[in-house]
């Protein structure tokens, strides 16, 4: 019935599709340099200023997404023109030259990586007047000038006019704050000149090209491990080919291209398995090491981390990273140019080498009774890397413990936006043994929810921690409401003849209209 | 009584009865629906009596019928622009475009007409668009000549605090009320300020800033405004059920007086009121429940809960019938005695009504 007005939103979920990051170069050969395009497109509304720079353009240093966000706003609100290779030119080239040293986006990393957090801001006039609208990290992920960060209050009343209006806003003289002392506070806070940015500015971007061991965790699926070949196709470009084996077993090929931003922010696109996936990574200043998080195109919830080392004896990750006292378990120690003598330490017995690669060690390992609780160190050869032994799971976090996913599909435009929870265990003395299989079930959160049936609308929790939410629009068994839902997500182990629960909130809130490259 | 007097009072009503526009009169409600149609209700006979289809994009959000029943303004265009609609020919024969060249400006809830019919009045947001940048200019009351016609132009713009949301006459003209976060009495012509009753800005020890905030105007019948309002407690334990506060904000459009009582510890989210033309001490409140409150006492009397959330309400000239309106796409009849459900009417083609205003219009 409501129907109509969603033949618009296609138009805007495209759009940002067509942002994305990891789009390999053009390979036209006459396509304008970034330089070019700022000259002649861009300069028509940002003139040259005195100091020679184009007006706005050069007061403001943010991410890749940031540079990407902005762009996409001026296609959209200002109507330029730009092809997608001009526009892919065009974030790159600013986001070299204006972008973020590695330390800047450190903070944020949580909202490029698109995951879901509940933010702790470290100002609380910021996190009511600049976050009560969006993440605190949109605005942490970028340095202006105070002249700059004023324009873009203006912005943001002309583009919105009810800011002014809304709850945090009417409450105080929210106008006369941003645009009158609060553009000075942040110049101070997140300043356009920094040391950081001046030394990070003149190192040369590495070439991420060669074999790389790769390793990490999927919620829902398990932890996984194997190759990465990366291949440089042009400057701070690449084609990647990998092939990875997961904890339960199967293996999996994927074939994927990135892009390599500021000399640091790696993003890839790549096709792994059946499934299309953006890497979201950041590459160590030495080039020797990638970390990040890589998550389903569609599905941005649902995704793993993941730690990818090149160089000899170098260990990507260990699975399981704990060890139970008095048990015996499989591990694998994955890497790049392992040696073969492993060195567990005390309490740690290798029962039985099943396979030794210079990419992987797999062992059978017994740990005795008394072996130490704790996290020690390894040893693979000269890599080194942290194990834990613990001797009973004392406490279980559901992850992440605040959570929303959104309701979809049922004819309209916005597909389900499920939720991926992982039971994690820790000890007595609340250290992180790591993800554990669980027993799952949903709960209504509070009264209201109880009263309003939200667990039996809200969708479903399937047995691997997915929540897939119910379909968008009026529910007849609802009374014509929709499905949205305050949810008490509950996992449960066994543990010692007891049972061991954790529990996270999941909101299933309704349809995301607009999505942004930084939320 | 004398018979002078008496005499008076006998022509006066024989001059009402043979009035043949007052004897022809009845009651409608005026809404809209999307996409763009303005919507015309004879609640008596509980169906949708005919629906004009605004030109250009958007949806409705601020209605003001003319003095008279026959023209409705409508704001329309995204807020961008006031359109008046003849109610007899459908015809479109009022427009104002708020922007200006490279002035953007959008109406901001605010719409009042003069009582005499000549004067709109339109609460406006402008930002310039320069070469590169925004520069948000003061906000403003747009006041336009109702005979101005398709490209109508302000006859004046009138100074007015950020943040006004809602603007009201007083029935004699000569006073113009804007709600911000205190209520400014304006002189209509010049917007020289009369007075200011403090709202936000009120000196209660122990309380916080009072949230009151209303984007509608369907105050015609009483001549009233009220708007809930919530405030807290300072000086409480924030587990303290007292500690929130929901109360009323009333003006009376009449004689400038506002009240302000609290009727409850905060337990429903209200959006917006109306009181009782004939028993004017009643007030009904809605949202997801249908209230009705006492200011004579400041008594909750009683609450029922609606079958989804509408966001705005009028009454009945007679004040027994109570409709609230604007989300799906319905109109819910309910009783003003019993809070009842007695009736309601669906809006042709099922689409939401937006922000939409519902407004009793005599014709």
């Amino acid at each position: 019935m409501m129907h109509k007005s969603w033949r618009f939103v296609p138009m805007a979920v495209l759009a940002l599709a067509s942002a994305g990051l990891a789009s390999a170069p053009s390979v036209q050969a006459k396509e304008p340099s970034a330089e070019a395009v700022l000259n002649t497109k861009c300069s028509t509304c940002h003139p040259r200023t005195a100091t020679g720079g184009l007006f706005r353009i050069d007061e403001q240093r943010k991410s890749p997404e940031g540079w990407a966000m902005t762009v996409r706003r001026m296609r959209q609100w200002h109507g330029v023109i730009l092809t997608d290779a001009e526009t892919r030119n065009l974030v790159k080239h600013l986001a070299d030259r204006q972008g973020l040293a590695p330390e800047e986006a450190e903070p944020f990393r949580y909202a490029l990586e698109r995951r879901t957090v509940v933010e702790s801001p470290d100002d609380a006039d910021l996190a009511t007047l600049c976050a009560r609208c969006h993440s605190y990290a949109r605005a942490g992920l970028q340095r202006r000038t105070a002249a700059e960060w004023r324009r873009l209050a203006h912005m943001h009343l002309g583009q919105w006019p009810t800011a002014e209006y809304q709850a945090l806003a009417r409450d105080r003289k929210w106008w006369e704050t941003v645009s009158g002392p609060l553009p000075e506070k942040l110049a101070a806070k997140w300043p356009i000149d920094s040391t950081a940015w001046k030394t990070w500015k003149a190192r040369p971007s590495p070439n991420l090209a060669g074999d790389w061991a790769v390793a990490g965790h999927r919620p829902g699926k398990g932890d996984y491990w194997g190759r990465m070949e990366v291949k440089r196709s042009a400057a701070d470009s690449y084609r990647l080919s990998y092939r990875l084996t997961w904890a339960d077993g199967s293996t999996e090929t994927g074939e994927g291209r990135s892009v390599v931003y500021t000399g640091f922010e790696w993003r890839g696109s790549t096709r792994l398995g059946a499934e299309q996936v953006s890497e979201v990574l950041r590459a160590s200043a030495d080039g020797g090491r990638l970390e990040g998080r890589w998550y389903l195109d569609d599905q941005d919830a649902v995704g793993a981390t993941m730690v990818a080392v090149r160089g000899k004896q170098a260990i990507a990750g260990l699975s399981p990273a704990a060890l139970k006292a008095g048990e015996t378990t499989r591990l694998v120690i994955s890497g790049n140019a392992l040696a073969r003598e492993v060195s567990l330490g005390d309490g740690l017995k290798v029962d039985k080498v099943i396979a030794a690669t210079p990419d992987s060690v797999t062992l059978m390992v017994s740990a005795s009774a008394g072996a130490a609780a704790g996290m020690r160190e390894i040893a693979v050869g000269k890599a080194k890397a942290p194990l834990m032994v613990y001797d009973r799971i004392a406490s279980l976090k559901v992850e992440p413990e605040t959570m929303v996913a959104r309701l979809g599909g049922n004819g309209g435009p916005v597909p389900h936006a499920p939720a991926q929870f992982d039971a994690v265990a820790y000890t007595a003395d609340n250290l992180r043994i790591g993800p554990v299989p669980a027993k799952w079930s949903v709960g209504n959160f509070d009264e209201t929810a109880e009263h309003d049936q939200d667990a039996k609308f809200g969708g479903v929790l399937r047995p691997n921690g997915l929540f897939m939410p119910a379909d968008a629009g009026p529910n007849p068994a609802r009374k014509n409401l929709n499905n949205i839902a305050n949810l008490l997500i509950k996992a449960e182990v066994a543990e010692g003849g007891a049972t061991v629960e954790g529990s996270a909130r999941l909101v299933v809130a309704p349809q995301r209209w607009n999505d942004a490259e930084i939320r | 009584m004398t018979s002078k007097i008496l005499a008076a009072a006998l022509l006066a009503l024989g001059a009402l009865s043979l009035d043949p526009a007052a004897a022809l009169s009845k009651e409608y409600i005026l809404t809209s629906t999307k996409p763009n149609t303005l919507v015309l209700v004879d609640p008596a006979a509980r169906k949708v009596e005919r629906t004009y289809q605004i030109a250009g994009p958007g949806a409705p959000l601020g209605i003001v019928p003319s003095p008279d029943g026959k023209i409705a303004y409508v704001i329309t265009n995204h807020w961008g622009s006031l359109v008046g609609i003849d109610l007899d020919s459908g015809n479109e024969v009022f427009r104002a475009d708020l922007s200006d060249g490279n002035i953007r400006a959008r109406n901001m809830f605010g719409l009042e007409i003069s009582p005499d019919g000549k004067e709109v009045f339109v609460m406006r947001s402008p930002v310039r668009l320069g070469q590169g940048e925004y520069e948000v200019q003061d906000v403003g009351i747009a006041v336009y000549r109702t005979d101005a016609g398709l490209n109508a132009r302000p006859d004046r713009i009138l100074p007015v605090p950020r943040r006004t949301t809602g603007l009201f006459m007083a029935p004699d003209g000569s006073r113009l009320y804007a709600v911000n976060w205190d209520i400014h009495t304006l002189d209509p012509k010049d917007g020289k300020v009369l007075k200011v009753d403090k709202v936000a800005n009120w000196e209660r020890p122990n309380y916080g800033v009072p949230d009151v905030f209303g984007v509608w105007n369907h105050y015609e019948q009483a001549k009233v405004f009220a708007n809930p309002y919530f405030a807290v407690r300072t000086d409480l334990d924030p587990k303290d059920p007292a500690m929130a506060r929901t109360g009323m904000l009333t003006l009376d459009f009449a004689t400038g007086a506002v009240t302000m009582n609290e009727f409850e510890n905060t337990s429903a989210v209200i959006f917006s009121s109306v009181v009782n033309p004939v028993r004017r001490n009643e007030v009904f409140s809605v949202y997801n429940t249908l209230s009705k409150t006492d200011t004579g006492t400041n008594q909750l009397v009683k609450r029922v809960t609606l079958p989804h959330t509408y966001y705005c309400l009028n009454i009945s000239g007679d004040g027994k019938e109570v409709y609230v309106a604007g989300t799906i796409s319905d109109i819910g009849i309910y009783s003003a005695e019993t809070l009842e459900r007695i009736g309601e009417i669906n809006l042709p083609g099922g689409h939401d009504m937006g922000g939409t205003w519902i407004r009793m219009v005599q014709r």
